[in-house]
């Protein structure tokens, strides 16, 4: 299909040359200072001038980034995988059975995701120390899993609710199980809803940030990437290409599951937010 | 059978009331304390009664800097997000599939971004000394001297309202766009054919059938928007050392773990707390409403 080229296309051009500026802008300026050695110094302009790994380099040894990617991946695996495994069973309750105080729970999953993290940092830090779990990843653990459920249980519900209730029938006529159903039926089916609610629960542990730096505040062997920054750029504030060669690490792991996860998750969140 | 569901939802509800319920309900109780150094390690109670509510609705700093810091920052950052989103997911439901597909990319590169190195690079981009902004202002001869954008409160919340709209459009502009695809189409070439113009449609056929979506969009944004607290308080004087630029969560942070009251900080959290319920039982009625129509 041809278009004039009239000047209506010429503005259209020009609004999305624009728009695909502002938002790329940020991760464009990020990832060509980090291979900028005139980053550091000042003077560098739009395009680098001088590439260079040094600020990797840097990163890796005198920031000690390798330690702090290692936390952010263990909190981030047992998050997901705890989580995962604890929405399903909940979502499973939530979208085929019909009992008493259903709606009440589903409403309470959804209130407590507003519930804002500055009014739990106080009483979490209190709980966190008394079961002497301060500085430790476990703890952080813990605390994530409560972030990332409410969610998860809210978009892991429409997935059940869209496989056939039939087949469940069929699963029972063969003579299987509410056990063997679960695992043979509905778990392949709903696997790809499955994916989805990991990425975002590994991308709330990966970026949250108020808690990994309450929780971890003494023991910087335990720190995650978010906090790890943070140190990182109180120490060199004025050293930009080391702080923007660590972001662009950080950024990279989100970066690759958003783009595998991104239909799945828009669609997740209109039907989950929309169908109610 | 009875029981199966409850067996099911068990774990999380346990979970979910062990490390969000209960809390909600302890830092109710330090609010009505004065809970300082002592009592935190000691782990003693000491009941103030609302003091810390007085002394906070007494505090001048909650009417001139953190009030208007909150709500004027919600109000004008949602209503910038959710405009720019609207308007990138028309702009995308105009274009064939090859440049939808490329926008939609880099929407989500901007939406991966995550808040803590998104804010990073925006200070950068405004850094006094040496950053893209000072410099390229320079340059052009329109400033002699590096300016400091995050001293003054108009321009540091300036930088953070960039901030939250870069990485808070994104969901907009996709929901939207779902939305938008769902519009009849038949019902905008009639109305197009009766004389209607851009405006017109949007209005008369567009937003109506996009009113729910519309809504939980809105509301999100505001709650997100209301308890913003990474992208100022990693900012350059956003840690409390800048009172000027303080909001509800970043003040009730500095004063707990900055200045060891955690009493007070838990009062000014249990504000923030309640005014984000209001909005959440707005939220929770307009979703509800919906689904019974």
């Amino acid at each position: 299909m041809r278009r004039n080229f009239g000047p209506r296309t010429v503005v259209k051009g020009v609004v999305i040359a624009a728009l695909l500026i502002f938002t790329l802008f940020p991760a464009y300026w990020m990832i060509s200072s980090s291979f900028d050695a005139r980053a550091s110094s000042g003077g560098q302009s739009l395009l680098p001038q001088e590439f260079t790994w040094d600020n990797y380099i840097f990163v890796f040894n005198e920031g000690r980034f390798g330690v702090f990617l290692r936390n952010s991946f263990v909190v981030a695996f047992f998050t997901v995988l705890i989580s995962g495994i604890l929405a399903l069973l909940a979502s499973v309750a939530v979208a085929r059975f019909r009992f008493k105080f259903r709606t009440s729970v589903l409403i309470l999953v959804l209130t407590v995701q507003m519930v804002p993290l500055e009014a739990l940092v106080i009483p979490l830090f209190v709980q966190v120390r008394d079961l002497h779990m301060l500085n430790s990843l476990l703890g952080l653990v813990v605390v994530y899993l409560a972030f990332s459920l409410p969610f998860a249980i809210w978009m892991l519900r429409g997935f059940v609710a869209a496989v056939p209730v039939e087949l469940e029938e069929a699963a029972y006529l063969d003579g299987a199980s509410w056990g063997r159903m679960f695992r043979s039926v509905m778990l392949p089916l709903v696997a790809p809803g499955l994916v989805a609610t990991s990425i975002f629960s590994f991308i709330v542990a990966w970026n949250e940030f108020i808690f990994a730096m309450t929780l971890l505040g003494g023991a910087s062997d335990t720190y995650t990437v978010a906090i790890g920054l943070k140190q990182f750029f109180g120490l060199h504030s004025n050293d930009w290409g080391p702080v923007m060669a660590a972001s662009t690490i950080i950024t990279i792991p989100v970066m690759i599951f958003f783009v595998i996860v991104q239909r799945r998750l828009s669609g997740g969140l209109v039907s989950g937010a929309v169908k109610g | 059978m009875r029981t199966r569901p409850w067996l099911l939802l068990a774990p999380a509800l346990i979970l979910l009331g062990a490390l969000l319920v209960w809390p909600l309900v302890r830092v109710f109780l330090f609010s009505l304390q004065d809970y300082g150094l002592r009592e935190i390690v000691t782990g003693e109670s000491n009941y103030i009664g609302f003091g810390n509510y007085a002394e906070i609705f007494a505090n001048p700093m909650l009417w001139t800097v953190v009030l208007p810091n909150t709500i004027g920052f919600a109000v004008v950052a949602v209503s910038a997000t959710v405009i720019f989103g609207t308007l990138v997911a028309m702009l995308m439901a105009s274009l064939g599939t090859v440049w939808r597909t490329i926008v939609g990319s880099a929407i989500m590169v901007a939406w991966a971004m995550p808040a803590v190195t998104g804010t990073y690079v925006w200070i950068w981009i405004f850094d006094a000394d040496q950053g893209l902004v000072n410099e390229t202002l320079k340059s052009l001869g329109l400033m002699d001297e590096s300016f400091n954008w995050f001293t003054n409160p108009f321009t540091f919340y300036a930088i953070v309202v960039l901030n939250i709209v870069h990485h808070g459009f994104p969901f907009v502009a996709i929901t939207v766009l779902a939305g938008l695809l769902g519009v009849s189409k038949e019902m905008l070439e009639a109305a197009e054919m009766d004389g209607a113009g851009p405006i017109r449609r949007f209005f008369a056929i567009i937003f109506p059938t996009l009113k729910p979506v519309f809504s939980v969009v809105i509301i999100l944004s505001t709650i997100w928007d209301f308890k913003v607290f990474a992208q100022i308080y990693l900012m350059p004087g956003g840690a409390g050392s800048n009172r000027d630029v303080l909001n509800l969560g970043v003040w009730s942070y500095v004063e707990s773990f900055g200045q060891n009251r955690y009493g007070f900080g838990a009062a000014i959290a249990v504000l923030l707390t309640v005014l984000l319920l209001i909005i959440t039982a707005i939220y929770v009625r307009t979703l509800f409403k919906e689904e019974k129509e």
